[in-house]
């Protein structure tokens, strides 16, 4: 009996991809084409090469990837002839969240006005240049407005001597959260400038989890993954 | 309805948030130094909102259980802040100063800083020209009498000093003879003391007269012929009052 084993991989929650031996992509499944909006082929070709085994066969390396929001605990890369190299990731379990989300409480709010008042507030203060790419069509979703007004003060309050700050708002298409056993999309508010001070990205991070949002902090960038509650 | 003036790119700023916020439950806190128009900046922007202040304890709590919507006024004065909550609540505060900022950052989502005049020199021109308006209607002056220019500006405590030295100028400028002596006959009243008291009280006059002098005649020479006093007796009285 011939069993078709390819759309079990393309559905697969961690991504799977075939390299040839020049390094070209012969096949990637759907969570690789995803992960690719935040690594580049060449990174992880030489990551499979690094990692793999000898001789024909798999290896299987526990080690700690992470690309943005995606995180892996381990890698499986095998090869059965000249021509196939197969990368296997294995995602990390995502941090179960601590707070009990109160959805309920919650109140239905346009994030592109917290987001303006916001802008205005840190305008009082400093003469930044800003850059705003925003989706003005995103609808209502709920959000404790405080506290997420708090969480942006602080967030761009970490932006307040940088230069070239890009502020986008967007959509993550395809990436789901789930939140009292519903599956929310998610919102992706991104800030960026040559650099900012880093001193309260503890403070940021803890506000952020309150109000179930994943908070990715780089030297130069914070990351919000907002779940869009409806 | 209340309306507030201001070229102030920062108020502006502020403005505009409040603005965007208006329906949304966040709390919000203006803090600035006294006198720089925090209360009339509210209450322009939220007219209908009861206000209570931070001196009445009792009155905060009692306006946080019955509204979702409140101004609290003075809110460094409020003793119990540790203990509020604001929870789904449109809060508005002001403050002279910032008080504890681990709290206040607690507490409050926008934390605003409300310029003081100093910085704003095109709100001070307007507020200028509100004063002496009225002043002029207070105290009945008629207005070609004052040189508006000339009112030195004292903007140490914002408005309130600004007020003052205009009212205390325009007053001083528009006096006649019997007014000054009234003001001096009072002051030498209370001031009379032991003996000598001529000498004492003679730079009231004096000083004035030669500092006026000296400033139209330009020399001592031509101020003694002014005066119709000796050189050598004005250059004496120039030393013991100690005039520059």
């Amino acid at each position: 009996m011939h069993i078709n084993f390819e759309s079990f991989v393309e559905w697969d929650n961690s991504p799977f991809i075939l390299f040839n031996n020049l390094g070209k992509i012969i096949y990637l499944n759907n969570a690789a084409e995803i992960l690719f909006g935040y690594t580049s082929k060449k990174e992880l070709y030489n990551i499979a090469l690094f990692n793999a085994p000898q001789s024909f066969g798999y290896k299987t390396t526990t080690l700690s990837l992470s690309y943005d929001s995606f995180a892996f605990y381990a890698i499986t890369v095998g090869y059965e002839n000249e021509e196939q190299l197969s990368l296997r990731m294995y995602n990390a379990p995502r941090l179960e969240i601590a707070s009990k989300a109160e959805t309920k409480k919650l109140i239905a709010t346009d994030i592109n006005i917290l987001l303006e008042a916001n802008i205005a507030l840190f305008k009082t203060k400093n003469s930044n240049k800003l850059q705003l790419l925003v989706d003005q069509d995103l609808p209502p979703f709920k959000i404790d407005q405080n506290n997420f007004s708090k969480l942006l003060r602080k967030t761009l309050n970490t932006f307040r001597s940088s230069d070239s700050i890009d502020i986008s708002l967007k959509l993550l298409i395809g990436q789901h959260v789930i939140i009292e056993n519903k599956k929310e999309s998610i919102v992706q508010l991104s800030i960026k400038a040559n650099g900012r001070y880093t001193d309260e990205d503890k403070e940021i991070t803890s506000l952020a989890s309150l109000g179930q949002i994943k908070c990715i902090t780089k030297e130069n960038a914070i990351t919000l993954e907002i779940p869009l509650i409806k | 309805m209340e309306t507030f003036f201001t070229t102030s790119e920062k108020i502006q700023h502020i403005i505009k948030s409040f603005n965007l916020t208006k329906t949304l439950f966040v709390s919000s806190i203006l803090i600035g130094e006294a006198y720089t128009g925090k209360k009339t900046l509210v209450r322009y922007l939220f007219p209908h909102t009861p206000i209570v202040s931070g001196n009445n304890q009792k009155e905060v709590t009692e306006a946080l259980e019955n509204y979702d919507e409140i101004i609290i006024c003075d809110f460094e004065k409020l003793t119990n802040q540790n203990i509020l909550d604001f929870s789904n609540k449109r809060i508005i505060a002001t403050a002279n100063y910032l008080g504890n900022p681990s709290i206040i950052d607690q507490l409050f989502a926008f934390i605003y800083t409300m310029p003081s005049l100093k910085e704003r020199p095109d709100d001070v021109k307007f507020l200028r020209d509100n004063f002496i308006k009225e002043a002029q209607s207070t105290l009945m002056i008629e207005e070609n009498d004052i040189d508006q220019k000339s009112i030195p500006l004292n903007l140490t405590s914002n408005s309130k000093s600004l007020k003052k030295s205009i009212y205390q100028h325009l007053a001083k400028h528009t006096m006649n003879i019997d007014d000054i002596q009234e003001i001096l006959y009072k002051y030498l009243y209370t001031h009379f003391e032991g003996n000598n008291n001529y000498r004492k009280h003679l730079g009231i006059y004096e000083i004035p007269l030669i500092q006026a002098g000296l400033k139209k005649y330009g020399s001592q020479l031509q101020l003694s012929q002014a005066l119709g006093i000796n050189r050598n007796t004005l250059r004496k009285k120039i030393y013991e009052h100690h005039i520059d």
